[in-house]
């Protein structure tokens, strides 16, 4: 079409490959000068490329959900067995072990750990995380030490609050509904030259269960208040800094569980209510050193406070210093004197070495004159936590094919109850971790890594970690993984120290308005980390034409030096001396049928085998579920979920969640409307016995508006 | 008879007669074959150098030169017979002075641009050379490379906004959706995420106001992050990390005016779009949201091919 020469294309093409400054003399190409910002360090993996199983829970998804708790929402992803200890203890744990103690999952805000410092738990209900502010969830399904350090033994849940910069605006959102549903949500986020805030208020009040096992109404209702400021700053081309700083505070209900040990006390307190607060901040410094090197710096110092003092009662004998002697001699021959001490008082003594028996002739002289009568006290289980972090992370793209993620993290814990630790207890970690990543070909992405970490109370330990993924295009791949994880045992599992001072005695005893209660544990002080050994086939693939996104995944997990008593204050003897195996397959579906049509199933099949009873009541063999979403247009929107586990802790839990929402334009606001109906399709406790609801149906509404 | 000796001796006249018609004839041969180019901007930077550098070599038979904006007098006291191109803007609002003056090829103007300077009413004797991708070639790439995107997102200004239409008409036959949202202020990223929000792809109009240095990180990160890839608006997003755009370089311009110099000014088009180009994708970010690499060569000639047989 044109005379003339061929233009010179070839020094072009090598100044555009290899270097971009060149392109300075192209009056056509070169009118704007940008940083690169999609650099090689920020990248991520296609789901076809991730070593492991991924489910991601994004933003449309989480509300079309209509969930109130980011508990209810993982049971969106295959595998994780969502449960209830009560009303404002949700159980959460990937494949199982037990139900009470949910504690092999990390569990990450914006990388922060908060899986509870000394207590080894996750307290899902006072997070100070509104559902408001998420963006989204990433769950990596399998152990990942090597990513995200210890604890990281089942799976990982890392939530990510939304960017300032995605939240400017207003937002007030109210939800009231049964079950004395009160939530309310207000957030105001601004950008300026180079930043960016956001500023969220959020609260959330429910009734909890309704009845326990005996009909009697459950005292397991919530009532709390968070504040969360989320600040992001770009220093300059190559630096930003984000920092945070979140607070919860509230009052969580809880039934009076305390049973006497002797007879004949019929007094009693009402509840062992908690007041929770929560408090972190956190500051993260980005810096890019070059398009292939970046690295970032994160500080974080956090606080749980749990405030739990409630009244008991019980006779005056449980106050006896030589009751407390026997008990420290031996616990059962204690435990049956005390529960049938009526028994004993004619006769004397049961038969016991002469020390033993000389105690407990000495209690039931003291019970004879009088130390049956009844006496109440404040039992303070308080717990305070604290946790200060400080991570650093290098990401170097070595070449187009190689890719090193490597740091150093180091952690100080530490946490004082009275009642669990007799005061004080701190440990110090270290970590230094590395992955590499490395495109042999086109098809083929092998990657590796390892973590070791020593920390003060446990020692030291390595976990390697290896990959292979092979591409078949870059959409569709097949993986085999295998890895080693690690869970140290917390500082309550090894260090407990657990014992009762009782305060505001009335009467007193013998004398005293404070005494000490005759049961008192230890933890054994030398146990050791719980080892996971996970193997891992999968598929992820990818299907752009049919907007069909597919993973399947076969595992077989085993844990051995498994900490599986559970945390009692009688008689806790803890071991590594159990183990479980969990082996079964997954399968995750999510499929645009069209612009306005998503569907997403999930189904896992979980088959569980431990050598401690307890270990396996916490996996469904079979769990699933199944969810469409739908944009009718003209703003209405429907999402219907069906939610299914065959049996959770012997108990079986279906349900259907619909939610319909229509959005209003007024002005430049949007208003929207929802309203959410949960149906339970069985007749089950959820979880545990206690927890019953009256009705099977729940419902709630809300509206938001944003300007 | 009177004719005989005229016709055997030809006179003194009849040779200067001649020399004049022979001359005359040379010397308009030489004004057709050797013209005088003027190319002019505000500096005369190594770019510009380069470029003036490069046409002259192209066309060795006229005269090209540069001479900077303000050492030339108004546009109406240069000879008509000069083609003048113009390199930047400042240059243009020169021009713009004076109706009168020589046809003027303008280049490094995009639409936005020339809307803001004269909206509707174009002036007399200038052919404004779009630097801007046409929005049908970018929505063709869209459909090349990301065959399942149907919605695309559009984020425009005031300045934009007479595009929209356009691009509306551009979409319609490619069955594409466009998603159009309006985004006066860039320090609230509201329209932003409503945009990425209801699109499968973002299509970056060439405004400097919404796609900028200041922008860049926050709309390639957004984005990216729900994993809408951005197509454009030029090859400086490309490398900051826009999935692809189609651009037109040094080396496709001096074919284009090459072309245009071989023809009489009345000629020139009123405005044009290159129909040379390239396309120019960002391999890095293509791997990371799943697309197999591009082979810009073959997808460029493609969609040249797609233009030539519409």
């Amino acid at each position: 079409m044109f005379s003339g020469p061929p233009p010179p294309r070839s020094p072009l093409l090598l100044a555009l490959l290899f270097s971009p400054l060149v392109l300075a003399d192209d009056l056509f190409v070169d009118s704007q000068t940008l940083p690169q910002v999609l650099t090689a360090t920020r990248l991520k993996q296609t789901p076809a490329e991730v070593p492991g199983s991924m489910t991601v829970l994004d933003s449309e998804l989480i509300s079309a959900s209509g969930a109130r708790d980011i508990s209810e929402l993982l049971r969106l992803v295959p595998g994780m067995m969502v449960g209830s200890i009560n009303g404002n203890q949700p159980a959460v744990n990937y494949h199982g072990t037990n139900a009470s103690e949910a504690r092999r999952m990390q569990v990450l805000i914006d990388g922060r750990s908060v899986y509870r410092a000394g207590l080894a738990t996750v307290d899902w209900s006072d997070i100070p995380v509104a559902m408001e502010d998420i963006d989204r969830i990433e769950v990596f399904r399998g152990p990942n030490t090597v990513s995200y350090g210890a604890n990281a033994l089942m799976a990982v849940i890392n939530i990510i609050t939304r960017h300032p910069a995605d939240s400017h605006g207003t937002r007030l959102k109210i939800t009231r509904g049964q079950r004395g549903i009160n939530d309310f949500y207000a957030s105001q986020g601004t950008g300026w030259d180079g930043g960016d805030l956001r500023l969220s208020l959020s609260g959330q009040e429910d009734d909890g269960f309704d009845s326990n096992r005996n009909g009697a109404d459950y005292r397991d209702g919530r009532r709390l208040n968070r504040l969360s400021l989320a600040v992001s700053h770009d220093l300059n081309e190559g630096q930003s800094l984000d920092w945070q700083l979140n607070a919860k505070d509230g009052s969580n209900q809880r039934p009076y569980t305390y049973r006497p040990v002797f007879s004949g006390i019929t007094d009693a307190g009402n509840n062992s209510d908690v007041v929770a607060k929560d408090y972190a901040g956190s500051v993260r410094w980005n810096l890019d050193i070059n398009p292939e090197h970046s690295l970032y710096v994160q500080g974080s110092a956090q606080h749980w406070d749990r405030q739990q003092v409630w009244r008991a009662c019980d006779a005056e004998v449980s106050f006896s210093p030589e009751l407390a002697q026997l008990w420290q001699l031996n616990p059962n021959y204690t435990e049956r004197l005390a529960r049938n001490i009526n028994q004993f008082t004619g006769p004397g003594a049961a038969p016991g070495t002469p020390q033993e028996m000389a105690l407990a002739n000495q209690v039931l002289e003291q019970w004879r004159n009088g130390a049956s009568q009844t006496l109440c006290g404040d039992i303070d289980q308080s717990a305070r936590e604290s946790r200060y972090d400080l991570e650093l992370q290098d990401t170097l793209s070595l070449s187009d094919s190689l890719r090193l993620v490597s740091g150093l993290n180091y952690r100080y814990d530490r946490a004082d109850s009275e009642t669990y630790f007799n005061g004080t207890l701190d440990d110090t970690t270290w970590r230094a971790f590395g992955q590499l990543e490395w495109r042999a070909t086109e098809h083929w992405l092998l990657q590796g890594g390892a973590m070791f970490e020593d920390t003060q109370l446990i020692g030291s330990s390595l976990t390697p970690r290896f990959a292979v993924n092979y591409l078949i295009n870059p959409r569709h791949g097949l993986r085999a993984v295998y890895s080693e994880a690690i869970r140290s045992p917390d500082m309550f599992e090894n260090n407990v120290n657990w014992s009762y001072q009782v305060s505001n005695l009335r009467p007193s005893a013998y004398g005293q308005s404070s005494a000490r209660y005759f049961v008192k544990t230890r933890g054994p002080g030398d146990l050791d980390q719980e080892h996971m050994r996970s193997r891992e086939l999968g598929y992820n693939g990818y299907f752009a034409e049919l907007g069909l996104a597919v993973d399947v995944k076969l595992f077989y997990d085993e844990i051995t030096g498994m900490i599986s008593e559970p945390l009692r204050n009688n008689q806790y003897i803890a071991s590594n001396a159990n183990s479980s195996r969990f082996r079964g397959s997954e399968t995750q579906l999510d499929w645009r049928l069209s612009s306005a049509d998503r569907l997403r199933l999930t189904y896992a099949f979980v088959d569980a085998e431990a050598s401690n009873p307890l270990d396996q009541q916490f996996t469904s063999r079979n769990s699933g579920s199944a969810g469409w979403l739908r944009n009718w247009g003209h703003g209405w929107n429907s999402a219907l979920f069906y939610y299914g586990d065959n049996a959770l802790n012997g108990y079986r839990f279906e349900r259907v969640d619909t939610r319909i929402a229509k959005r209003i334009a007024i002005g430049k606001a949007q208003l929207q409307l929802a309203g959410v109906l949960q149906q339970r399709l069985d007749h089950q406790p959820n979880t545990f016995v206690d927890n019953n609801y009256d009705e099977r149906r729940v419902m709630y509404f809300s509206a938001e508006l944003e300007f | 008879m009177r004719t005989g000796p005229s016709r055997k001796t030809p006179t003194l006249g009849h040779w200067l007669a001649g020399l004049c018609l022979f001359m005359t004839a040379w010397l308009h041969g030489v004004a057709v074959q050797a013209a005088d180019i003027l190319l002019t901007g505000a500096e005369e930077s190594p770019g510009v150098q380069a470029f003036v550098q490069a046409l002259s070599e192209l066309r060795p038979t006229d005269n090209v030169r540069f001479q900077p904006l303000a050492s030339l007098p108004a546009p109406g006291k240069l000879p008509a017979s000069l083609r003048l191109i113009l390199l930047d803007l400042p240059s243009l609002d020169w021009r713009l002075q004076d109706s009168q003056g020589p046809s003027t090829l303008v280049l490094r103007i995009s639409r936005l641009q020339a809307r803001q300077r004269f909206a509707d009413a174009q002036p007399a004797r200038l052919s404004l050379l779009w630097s801007d991708p046409p929005l049908s070639r970018q929505l063709q790439l869209i459909r090349r490379i990301l065959p399942q995107a149907r919605r695309v997102g559009v984020l425009f200004d005031e300045h934009g906004e007479f595009l929209i239409d356009e691009l509306r008409a551009a979409a319609r036959p490619l069955n594409l959706e466009i998603v159009s949202q309006r985004w006066d202020n860039i320090h609230d990223s509201r329209p932003l995420q409503a945009v990425l929000k209801g699109s499968d792809v973002l299509l970056g109009l060439d405004d400097p106001d919404l796609y900028n240095s200041q922008t860049a990180k926050n709309l390639l990160l957004s984005s990216y992050s729900r994993q809408v890839a951005l197509i454009g608006p030029n090859i400086a997003f490309v490398r900051a990390g826009s999935l692809a755009s189609t651009y037109s370089d040094q080396s496709d311009w001096l074919a284009i005016l090459d072309h245009l110099l071989d023809q009489p000014t009345s000629a020139w088009p009123r405005t044009l779009y290159p129909a040379r180009f390239k396309v120019s994708s960002n391999a890095q970010v293509a791997r990371s949201l799943g697309i197999e690499p591009l082979n810009e060569a073959s997808v460029a000639s493609a969609l040249a091919e797609g233009e030539r047989r519409p």
